[in-house]
């Protein structure tokens, strides 16, 4: 199935960069520069997601998203932004966004996010779950313990979350601030490379020597988890 | 003196006190002019009853006599000499008294009248109040005052009136006149000197005359506030300096990496090699303008209204948790001290990223000697939050410009920062109202920052 994704974006150049990034990747793209017709068109309905600038010439990202919701617009919104994201993005979350994006960003972030917000619905019903399986990993979230074949992996509190999230996320890409804020809750950028080092860590731990790895490095954009890697 | 402000200051100031002056002695009439015609009432209604009783003992003859009487003594009686008698036949004719005669306006009878008659042997009349009286054998009584003592006394009081009037106005004029030109020559001494600072003199101040006055308090508040733009006027100059530094730069650097690139007669891979370098130029010039939009959003106070009850002890902990496996990597411990229960009032992005700056510093000034420890504690009433190093440290003298925006230590060894990390911590520090102080670890550098605690 093709999804639709409206994009509101004023600066022409950004908006054709997304629309043909997109559109590479299979998306069924429409786009406009007016807040106001960002409007008309969301509330039109058939979107999929929706991707907002936060600072339009006419009708801020913000009030687009706020009358959108308030009118029964249920699809996911993505905030793109050129402000901080550190307290910004409280606000957009407040205003019905389900993801906020700070400018500039990594396509391959973007496309990790839409991806996440597009899949949400499927992952709001996880209090069922007791396991989850990733080909020779299996992952008891009862007993919080991993098991790769029959060798158990002694996995730390953090660790454990890492690895649950990849695994609710099989398939796709999730990048290290999704990581960072998925996991740790926090919304910046370190300097130095804590996520890398905590996934190298995990890997040597469920990936014994010989074994099929089972997160793989997605270049320039972050990692993903899958059993046919 | 002509300016409009004083002029209508005293102007004002003369208004309110002729007002206050005329309302005061207004009052002073109304009260004792009617005190005093109350009391003339009553004696003259007095006077006619003991005159009527006269004439039950002794008829119109025993009652003549008792006028007669008291005109003679009008020395032994203050209001003597203003007292009028008539006592008249019942067709008006005059018996006694120093009335001429019976006015033809005044009937007999209860009620206060006012008359113009004329005294015995006087030729122009005068103005009296009084109260008639018919008595039992047809004749008329008629005891009154003359109005020209109320008319004296009404003169009196209205010059009083009149000279207080004019003695107010003079004062008024004075004092406002005073009043202005002090408050006038103030203002003209604050005036010049804020003149003399627009036209560049920037290091200029509000002259103070150690009065300890209001002006010299106001001129204290400004030069306050001078001194504080001029430091923000200082800092924009360094960052403006900074700023073409550090953008310019690696802007510089980009074009010339683009311009490499796009030379067809180079190698494709080393075509490729300066792109990926003019990326990372790109990359940095982000980094070093979004830590800057940072700092000024976090310096003005945007996200305050997001500030929630944080466990810094829960922070610490966190924090060495995410960087343990990095901190290690590098050779370096996480070591975390958590008092438990130390909740400051905070941001927890803005937190977060501060403490994640410092020990991003400790990590690259550091280079695994030695532990990276993070406390959480309370010290006298504050909450306490510190990272500590073994590295190279600070010296004293360098401390508080480190946590300006673009200094480097030692900018020559290029760790890669623009020198905003601490800044932004600064700013951070500001915006939570906590205190920052570097100090020596011995050896390496402490960063504590104490926090008030929220009531």
């Amino acid at each position: 199935m093709t999804r639709r994704i409206l994009i509101v974006e004023d600066d022409a150049e950004t908006r054709a960069y997304l629309a043909k990034g997109l559109g590479e990747a299979g998306y069924l793209v429409e786009t406009t520069g007016s807040g106001r017709e960002g409007l008309y068109l969301a509330t039109g309905g058939g979107f999929d997601a929706l991707l907002l600038d936060r600072m339009l010439p006419d009708l801020d990202g913000l009030s687009l998203l706020k009358s959108a919701r308030a009118a029964g617009v249920a699809a996911p919104a993505i905030l793109l932004t050129a402000m901080s994201a550190t307290d910004e993005r409280v606000r957009g979350l407040r205003a019905g966004a389900d993801d906020y994006l700070v400018k500039p960003f990594a396509f391959a972030e973007l496309e990790a996010r839409l991806e996440a917000v597009l899949r949400r619905p499927a992952d709001a019903a996880p209090a069922s779950e007791t396991a989850l399986v990733c080909g020779p990993l299996t992952l008891d979230l009862i007993a919080r313990e991993a098991v790769r074949g029959d060798r158990r992996v002694p996995l730390q509190p953090r660790e454990f979350q890492m690895l649950e999230f990849l695994m609710r996320r099989q398939g796709r890409v999730v990048t290290r601030t999704m990581l960072l804020e998925g996991v740790w809750d926090y919304r910046f950028d370190p300097k130095t490379n804590v996520i890398d080092v905590h996934i190298s860590r995990l890997r040597r731990k469920i990936d014994a020597e010989g074994e099929a790895p089972l997160i793989r490095t997605v270049r320039g954009a972050g990692y993903m988890m899958s059993a046919g890697a | 003196m002509l300016r409009n402000a004083t002029s209508r200051l005293i102007a004002a100031y003369l208004i309110a006190a002729a007002f206050s002056t005329g309302l005061a002695l207004g009052f002073v009439y109304w009260s004792a002019g009617g005190v005093i015609d109350a009391e003339a009432r009553q004696v003259v209604e007095a006077e006619l009853r003991g005159l009527a009783d006269d004439y039950a003992r002794g008829g119109a003859a025993g009652l003549a006599r008792a006028i007669t009487r008291r005109l003679e003594t009008p020395a032994s009686r203050p209001e003597g000499r203003d007292a009028v008698y008539l006592l008249a036949t019942p067709g008006g004719a005059r018996i006694a008294g120093n009335l001429a005669r019976w006015p033809a306006d005044a009937a007999p009878g209860p009620g206060w009248v006012t008359l113009q008659l004329y005294r015995v042997g006087a030729e122009a009349p005068t103005t009296i109040s009084g109260a008639a009286l018919r008595l039992a054998g047809g004749e008329r009584l008629l005891v009154g005052r003359d109005v020209a003592a109320r008319a004296a006394f009404d003169r009196t009081l209205i010059r009083a009136l009149s000279w207080a009037l004019a003695v107010t106005a003079a004062l008024a004029l004075g004092t406002g006149w005073l009043l202005t030109r002090l408050v006038l020559s103030r203002i003209a001494e604050i005036d010049r000197a804020a003149r003399r600072i627009m036209g560049g003199a920037l290091e200029q101040r509000v002259p103070l005359r150690g009065a300890g006055d209001e002006f010299d308090r106001l001129a204290e508040t400004l030069n306050a506030m001078l001194d504080r733009i001029a430091a923000l006027v200082g800092d924009l100059r360094m960052v403006t300096d900074s700023l073409a530094h550090d953008i310019r730069s690696p802007l510089g650097r980009l074009g010339r990496h683009l311009e490499a690139a796009l030379d067809e007669t180079a190698a494709p891979d080393e075509r490729r090699a300066r792109i990926e370098r003019a990326l990372g130029e790109a990359e940095t010039v982000l980094a070093t303008s979004s830590a800057l939009l940072e700092i000024s959003r976090v310096e003005a106070g945007v996200g305050a209204d997001q500030f929630a009850p944080i466990d810094l002890g829960a922070l610490a902990r966190d924090m060495a948790d995410l960087y343990a496996a990095a901190a290690e990597e590098r050779g370096a411990a996480m070591r975390c001290a958590a008092a438990p229960g130390v909740v400051v009032q905070g941001h927890p992005q803005l937190l977060a990223q501060a403490v994640s700056n410092l020990i991003d510093n400790a990590l690259i000034h550091a280079k695994g000697a030695g532990p990276i420890t993070l406390t959480a504690r309370r010290e006298g009433g504050r909450a306490v939050f510190s990272v500590a190093d073994h590295g190279p440290g600070v010296p004293e003298a360098e401390r508080a410009r480190v946590l300006t925006r673009f200094s480097q230590l030692d900018p020559s060894r290029g760790d890669g920062g623009a020198g905003l990390g601490l800044a932004l911590v600064a700013a951070v520090a500001q915006m939570h109202r906590a205190e920052i102080a570097l100090s020596d670890n011995a050896p390496g550098l402490r960063v504590t920052l104490r926090f008030p605690v929220a009531p």
